[in-house]
C-alpha cells in the first residue's frame, strides 16, 4: 500500500509578468521502504512538487491550482495548518541543495536538532539532547558528545549535510525527501553522503523521495524514477527500465547528453607539434593580513604550488580538481588576472610574467578566458553587439564602421542568430549566454583559451550542446584550450591529456584514456572511483 | 545588418516598472513643480519677500494673501515660495558635494582594494564617530552664518554613507567575471571603470543621491530651526518653522504651511528614492 | 572577549583627540574670544583674564595643560559662569538629556522594531503598507514640526498633555519622549523590516520551517537574531541623532537639558564648554558605537570566533 499518493497535483506562480504552471498535472505514489529519484532539469517542476506537498512554496505567488496528496489517505494540501505541522518534520522530513545556508549559523547544531525533536514529542531538554548525540553518532559525526555544541561553521560542507540528515532523521521520520542534497559537494563527498543515505536506509527501512539534476547519481541510488521535464512527468518506471529502456524522447535525450565516452576523434597532437605553453615552477600564494592600519601577514595559501606543465599546439588539456584544489587560481595565475610570486609561463617563447602593462595589453589578444557563470561573465548593461565588438575595438582589429561585420561572423560561428545581437544579456537562456561569452573569446581570435569550468552551471542537455561546439569551434580554428573542470566524464569527452589538482599540486599528467584506465595516483584512483557510473 | 530589433536595456524595464508606480510618479511630478517654481519665484512672488506691513500685521490666510502674514505683515506665501530656493539649492548643492567625495573616495578604495583600501576606509570609519551635527554647529558659530559654509558642512558630513555604498558596489563588480573578462581582454584601467563598473554602480548612485536630498534638506532645517542657518529676513523653510513655533498658538497657520511644505517635499523625495530603488533592484527584476 | 573590548577601546582613543583637536583648533581658529562681549573691558582687565585662564600660553601648551587635566576628570572652569566648573554644569544638566534621549530610545526600539517585524511578516500586504506609511510619515514629519503639531493638537486643542517642563508636572515627559523617539521608530522599523525580509529568505528559515516550527518559533528564534543586526548597526548614529536631536526638543518643550547649554557656549565662545560639551558628546557617541559593535560580534557565532582568535 502507497504511503503517499500524489494525484493530479498543478502548482502556479502568478507574478507580475502572468500565470506560469510550474507543475502540471502530476501523478505518482510512493510504497513504504522505497526510494523514488525525480528527475529533472532546471524549470521542470521536480522541487516545487515536493515543496508543495509540505506547505514550503510560498503563496502567494504560488497557488495549488488542482490536485491531491495523499499521505495515508490524509490530503496534505487541505489540511490545516496545524495538522500540517504535526506532520512536517516529523513523518515527513526534508533535506536540501546547500548545506552551507540550510542550517542557521547563529543557533549550535545541538540546539537545531533538539528543537526539531522537542517541537514534536513532550522529551526532556536531556533527553532530546541524547537523541541528538545518537542522531549525529549515526550519521558518522566523530566525538558527537562535543560537536553537539559546536556551530554550523565549525564544520565543512560535507559535515554540514550529514548534520542537516541528523536533524531530519533525529524525529525518526517514515518519508525523507531529499533535494539535489549532493549538488553542491565535491564528488569524492557526493560518493560519501549517497553511501550513507543507502546505508541509514537499509537499516531503517527510510522511505526517500531523491530530487536531482544528475540521473547518474539516481541510477546508484533509487528503485522507482519519474522523469520531468516544464512541469510534466515525462516518463516515470522502474529504475532499471527507465535506464535501460527508455521510453519518451527526452529521457533518450537525457540520457544522451551525459558525455560517457572517450574523445571521439584522435588527436590532433603528434611528437612534432611545437609547445604553445609552457609553464615552469608556477607558485601563486594569497596572503591574509590581520590588523588595522598595520597589516601583519597572517596566514599563506599556497593555491598554486610549484606547478609545471605545458600544452601542445591545438591540444586540449583537461586539469580536474576539487574545490580549493587551486586549479581556478592556476588558471587565472597564467594569464596574469592573478599575479603569481614566482615561476615563467612561456607563450610561444615569450615569458608573460615578464611583460609589463602595456606590453601585456597588447599581449593580451593571444589568449582568452571564458567564465563558468554565465549570469555574471556579461556585463548586464551592454548589448551583445558591444560585448562583442569591445575586443576587436580595444585592440583596434577593426573601427566602428566595419566592426559589424566581425560580430555578426561571430554570432555565426557560435550558433545564434544575429538578430539577438541588440539584445542585451538577461533577455538570453544560460546556453545562449555561454555561447556568447564563447562568441567573446573568440573575437580576438587568440591562440590560447582557459575554459573555467563553463558547463558545469548549465543543464545537462544544453551542456552537451555547449560541449560540441567548443570541440567544433577547437577543431576549425585549430585552438588551444586548458579546459578546467571538477567534472571527470566532461574532460574525458573533450580533452586530449588530463591534469589532476590537488591542495595546490599537480599529482598526475597523463592521456586521457591513460589516465582513466590506469590512475597511477591514490587521489586520481579516489576521484576516479567517486564518479556515480551511468553504465 | 540585417533586422534592427530593439533590446530593451536594464534601464528600459526600471523605467517602465518605474512608470507603474504611482506614488513615485506623483512625487516626481510634484518635485519637478516645485523646483521649476523655485527657479521663477522672484517673478512670480505676489510680494517682496520682506516688504513689511506693519499695520497689517498677522492675519490668516485670505484672498489676498493666500497664506496669510506673519506679525510683521509679510506674505508668507511669498516667503515659503522664497524658503524653497534657500531648502532646495542646499539640498542640491550639499548633496552634489557628497556625491562628488563620496563617488571618489568610494571608487577609489574599492577598485584599488588592499591596504588602500583598509586605510581609506579605516578614515571613513574615525570620521563616522564624529558627532558631526554638533561639529555643524560649532562651525556656524564660530565662523558666523555664511550659505557657502552650510553646503560645505553638509555635504562634508554625507559623503561618508555615499562613499561605503560606492565601495561596497565597486567591490561585489570588481569581482564580477565580467570585470575579469574584460581584464583578460586587455581593457585599461580607466576604460573598465567607465564601460563597465560606473554603468552597472550607476543604480545604487541615483537611488541614494535621491534619498540624501531630503536628509540634507532636513539638517539645514534644523540648523535653521536652532537659528543657526539663514539670517532674517532671508527664510528657509526651517527658519520659517522655528518662528511659527513660538506663535504657534496664536497664528497656527505660520507653523502649519512652511512645515506642509517640507515634509510634502520630503515624502516625495523618500517616495521617489524607493520607488528607484524597487526599479533598479535586480532582485525584483529577476524571473 | 577582554581582549577584543580592549582593543576597541584602545582604537577610539585616537577618534576622542582627534575630536578635541579638531574642536580645540576650530574655537582658537574663529575670530572673537570669550570676553569680547565683557562690557567696556579695559584691555588690562582683558589681560589678567587672559592670564587667569592661561590663554597666553601658545596654543600647543594650552592644548597639552588641557589634556592633563582631562586625564583628571578636570573640564575646566566656564569662562561665561566663573563660579562653576564645566564638570558641574554637564551633570547639572545630562541627566535630563540623558533621561530624555533613554525614553526616546525606548520608543524608537519598542515601536520601530515591533511594527517592523510585523511587516516583513506579510510584505506587500495591509499588514505591511500600513506600518511602513506611518514610518515615512516619521521620517518625514521633523522633530521640529511634529512636536509642535503634537503640542497643539494634545497640548492645546484637547488639553490632555502638559505642553512643557520637564518632571514638573505628571505625564510631561510623554510628549518630548515621543516628538524625539518618532523618526528613530522610523527608522528602525524600515531597517527591521529589511533585515528581516532578508534573513526570512535564507534557506536555514525554510530548514526550520520544514521541521514543523510554528511561525512565530520560526521568527523568534530563527529570524529575529540575524534580522536584527541593521538595527544594532544603526545604533551608533541612532545615539548622535538623538543626542542632538534633543537639542531641538529641549528648545520646544523648554527643557533643561545639555542642549541648552551647549548653544549657549557656542554663541558666547565659552571655549572650555564647548570643549567640554563636545568631548563628552563625542565620547557617548564613540561608547555607543563600540556597544553596537560589541553586540554584532556577541551576536554572531562566526565572527565572535574569528574575532576571539585574534
Amino acid at each position: 500500500m502507497a504511503i503517499l499518493e500524489v494525484k493530479n497535483l498543478s502548482v502556479s506562480f502568478y507574478t507580475r509578468d502572468g500565470e506560469t504552471q510550474a507543475v502540471q498535472d502530476v501523478s505518482f505514489s510512493l510504497e513504504a521502504g522505497e526510494i523514488l529519484g525525480i528527475v529533472g532539469e532546471s524549470g521542470s517542476g521536480k522541487s516545487v512538487t515536493c515543496y508543495s506537498m509540505l506547505g514550503l512554496v510560498p503563496m502567494p505567488p504560488g497557488k495549488i491550482v488542482n490536485g491531491q496528496a495523499l499521505y495515508h489517505g490524509q490530503d496534505l494540501l487541505t489540511m490545516d495548518e496545524k495538522s500540517l505541522r504535526d506532520i512536517r518534520g516529523k513523518k515527513i522530513s526534508m533535506i536540501f541543495q546547500d548545506p552551507m545556508t540550510s542550517l542557521n549559523p547563529y543557533m549550535r547544531i545541538g540546539k537545531q536538532i533538539m528543537e526539531a525533536v522537542q517541537i514534536h514529542e513532550k522529551v526532556s531538554k536531556k533527553e532530546a539532547r541524547e537523541r541528538a548525540i545518537s542522531a549525529l553518532r549515526e550519521v558518522g559525526i566523530v566525538d558527537a558528545e562535543k560537536r553537539v555544541d559546536a556551530y554550523p561553521h565549525e564544520f565543512s560542507g560535507g559535515m554540514r549535510q550529514r548534520v542537516m540528515i541528523a536533524m531530519a532523521l533525529a524525529t525518526e521520520p517514515e518519508i525523507l525527501i531529499a533535494d539535489e542534497p549532493t549538488t553542491a559537494l565535491d564528488v569524492t563527498i557526493q560518493k560519501q553522503i549517497l553511501d550513507l543515505l543507502k546505508s541509514i536506509q537499509a537499516k531503517r527501512d527510510l522511505t526517500i523521495i531523491f530530487i536531482t539534476h544528475d540521473l547518474a547519481v539516481i541510477k546508484s541510488l533509487a528503485n522507482h524514477v519519474v522523469v520531468m521535464q516544464k512541469g510534466k512527468i515525462m516518463e516515470e518506471g522502474e529504475a532499471q527500465q527507465v535506464f535501460n529502456q527508455p521510453q519518451h524522447d527526452y529521457t533518450k535525450k537525457l540520457l544522451a547528453a551525459i558525455p560517457t565516452t572517450a574523445k571521439s576523434f584522435p588527436s590532433k597532437v603528434t611528437e612534432s607539434t611545437p609547445v604553445l605553453l609552457d609553464v615552469h615552477n608556477l607558485h601563486t600564494t594569497f596572503t591574509k593580513y590581520s590588523g588595522i592600519f598595520f597589516k601583519k601577514i597572517e596566514q599563506e595559501v599556497k593555491a598554486v604550488n610549484d606547478i609545471s606543465l605545458s600544452i601542445k599546439q591545438g591540444e586540449i588539456l583537461g586539469l580536474v580538481g576539487e574545490s580549493g584544489s587551486g586549479k581556478s587560481t592556476f588558471g587565472r595565475s597564467i594569464i596574469r588576472l592573478i599575479e603569481s610570486q614566482s615561476g615563467d609561463v612561456l607563450l610561444n617563447g615569450v615569458d608573460l610574467t615578464k611583460l609589463n602593462a602595456v606590453e601585456l595589453k597588447t599581449a593580451r589578444r593571444d589568449f582568452q578566458m571564458i567564465f563558468q557563470d554565465p549570469y555574471a561573465s556579461l556585463n548586464p548593461r551592454m548589448t551583445v553587439f558591444d560585448t562583442l565588438a569591445e575586443p576587436l575595438l580595444t585592440h583596434k582589429l577593426a573601427t566602428r564602421q566595419d566592426v559589424g561585420h566581425q560580430v555578426n561572423q561571430l554570432m555565426d560561428d557560435v550558433g545564434l542568430e544575429r538578430k539577438h545581437l541588440r539584445k542585451y544579456p538577461h533577455e538570453f537562456s544560460g546556453g545562449q549566454r555561454q555561447r556568447i561569452a564563447i562568441a567573446r573569446a573568440l573575437a580576438l581570435k587568440p591562440k590560447l583559451i582557459i575554459a573555467d569550468e563553463p558547463v558545469s552551471a548549465l543543464d545537462v542537455t544544453i551542456q552537451a550542446q555547449v560541449l560540441k561546439l567548443l570541440l567544433e569551434l577547437t577543431d576549425k580554428h585549430n585552438l588551444t584550450m586548458l579546459f578546467i573542470s571538477h567534472d571527470l566524464s566532461v574532460v574525458r569527452f573533450l580533452c586530449d591529456r588530463v591534469a589532476v589538482m590537488q591542495h595546490g599540486v599537480l599529482v598526475e599528467l597523463d592521456e586521457t584514456e591513460t589516465l582513466f584506465n590506469n590512475p597511477q595516483h591514490s587521489y586520481t584512483q579516489k576521484l576516479l572511483s567517486a564518479i556515480p557510473a551511468l553504465n | 545588418m540585417q533586422e534592427l530589433e530593439q533590446g530593451r536595456s536594464l534601464w528600459d524595464d526600471a523605467l517602465s516598472r518605474l512608470r507603474k508606480n504611482k506614488l513615485a510618479m506623483i512625487s516626481l511630478c510634484y518635485l519637478v513643480v516645485l523646483i521649476i517654481v523655485a527657479l521663477i519665484t522672484p517673478w512670480i512672488a505676489p510680494y517682496s519677500y520682506e516688504a513689511q506691513d506693519l499695520i497689517l500685521g498677522a492675519t490668516p490666510p485670505s484672498s489676498e494673501h493666500w497664506l496669510g502674514t506673519d506679525s510683521l505683515g509679510r506674505d508668507q506665501l511669498t516667503r515659503v515660495l522664497y524658503g524653497s530656493r534657500i531648502s532646495l539649492a542646499v539640498g542640491f548643492t550639499a548633496t552634489s558635494v557628497a556625491l562628488l567625495i563620496g563617488v571618489l573616495w568610494g571608487t577609489v578604495a574599492g577598485f584599488l582594494g588592499g591596504r588602500v583600501d583598509a586605510f581609506m576606509m579605516r578614515v571613513v570609519d574615525i570620521l563616522y564617530a564624529l558627532p558631526f551635527a554638533i561639529f555643524i554647529i560649532l562651525l556656524t558659530v564660530v565662523f558666523g552664518r555664511s550659505l557657502i559654509l552650510l553646503f560645505l558642512a553638509i555635504g562634508a558630513v554625507e559623503w561618508l554613507t555615499m562613499a561605503r555604498i560606492i565601495r561596497g558596489q565597486v567591490l561585489t563588480l570588481r569581482h564580477q567575471e565580467f570585470v575579469e573578462a574584460a581584464v583578460s581582454m586587455g581593457l585599461n584601467r580607466w576604460q573598465i571603470i567607465r564601460r563597465h563598473l560606473i554603468p552597472n554602480a550607476l543604480g545604487p548612485i541615483i537611488v541614494y543621491t535621491t534619498l540624501t536630498i531630503p536628509s540634507v534638506i532636513l539638517l539645514e532645517s534644523f540648523l535653521s530651526f536652532l537659528g543657526l542657518g539663514i539670517q532674517p529676513p532671508q527664510s528657509s523653510w526651517g527658519s520659517l518653522i522655528s518662528s511659527g513655533v513660538e506663535t504657534m498658538e496664536e497664528y497656527p497657520w505660520l507653523l502649519i504651511y512652511p512645515g506642509l511644505a517640507l515634509s510634502i517635499t520630503l515624502f516625495s523625495l523618500n517616495f521617489l528614492g524607493d520607488g528607484l530603488r524597487d526599479a533598479l533592484d535586480p532582485r525584483v527584476s529577476k524571473d | 572577549m577582554l581582549k577584543f573590548l580592549l582593543k576597541r577601546i584602545l582604537a577610539a582613543i585616537p577618534v576622542l583627540l582627534l575630536v578635541i583637536l579638531i574642536t580645540f583648533l576650530l574655537i582658537r581658529i574663529a575670530p572673537g574670544g570669550p570676553f569680547d562681549r565683557e562690557r567696556q573691558a579695559s584691555p588690562e582687565v582683558i589681560e589678567n583674564l587672559n592670564k587667569r585662564y592661561n590663554l597666553d600660553d601658545p596654543v600647543y601648551v594650552q592644548f597639552f595643560n588641557y589634556l592633563g587635566n582631562l586625564v583628571q576628570g578636570d573640564f575646566g572652569p566656564s569662562f561665561k559662569y566663573p563660579n562653576r566648573s564645566v564638570t558641574e554644569i554637564i551633570s547639572n544638566g545630562i541627566p535630563i538629556t540623558a533621561e530624555l534621549g533613554l525614553y526616546a530610545l525606548m520608543v524608537a526600539i519598542g515601536i520601530g522594531v515591533v511594527s517592523g517585524v510585523i511587516a516583513a511578516l506579510r510584505p506587500n500586504t495591509a499588514q505591511d503598507y500600513i506600518p511602513m506609511s506611518m514610518s515615512m510619515i516619521g521620517i518625514c514629519l521633523p522633530a521640529f514640526v511634529l512636536g509642535p503639531i503634537l503640542v497643539l493638537i494634545f497640548g492645546i486643542y484637547l488639553g490632555w498633555l502638559p505642553v512643557s517642563g520637564w518632571g514638573y508636572q505628571a505625564y510631561d515627559k510623554v510628549l518630548p519622549s515621543l516628538t524625539l523617539g518618532a523618526a528613530y521608530a522610523a527608522y528602525m522599523a524600515r531597517l527591521t523590516r529589511g533585515g528581516m525580509l532578508e534573513v526570512l529568505s535564507q534557506d536555514y528559515i525554510r530548514t526550520a520551517i520544514a521541521k514543523g516550527l510554528p511561525k512565530w518559533k520560526v521568527v523568534l528564534h530563527h529570524a529575529l537574531r540575524g534580522g536584527l543586526a541593521p538595527v544594532i548597526t544603526f545604533a551608533g548614529p541612532a545615539a548622535a541623532g538623538l543626542l542632538s536631536g534633543s537639542f531641538v526638543v529641549e528648545s520646544i518643550f523648554q527643557i533643561p537639558g545639555m542642549g541648552q547649554f551647549y548653544l549657549q557656549a557656542a554663541f558666547n565662545r565659552d571655549y572650555t564648554m564647548i570643549l567640554g560639551t563636545t568631548i563628552f558628546f563625542a565620547s557617548l557617541i564613540v561608547i555607543f558605537n563600540l556597544l553596537a559593535d560589541v553586540l554584532l560580534v556577541w551576536l554572531n557565532p562566526r565572527l565572535r570566533h574569528s574575532t576571539l582568535k585574534n
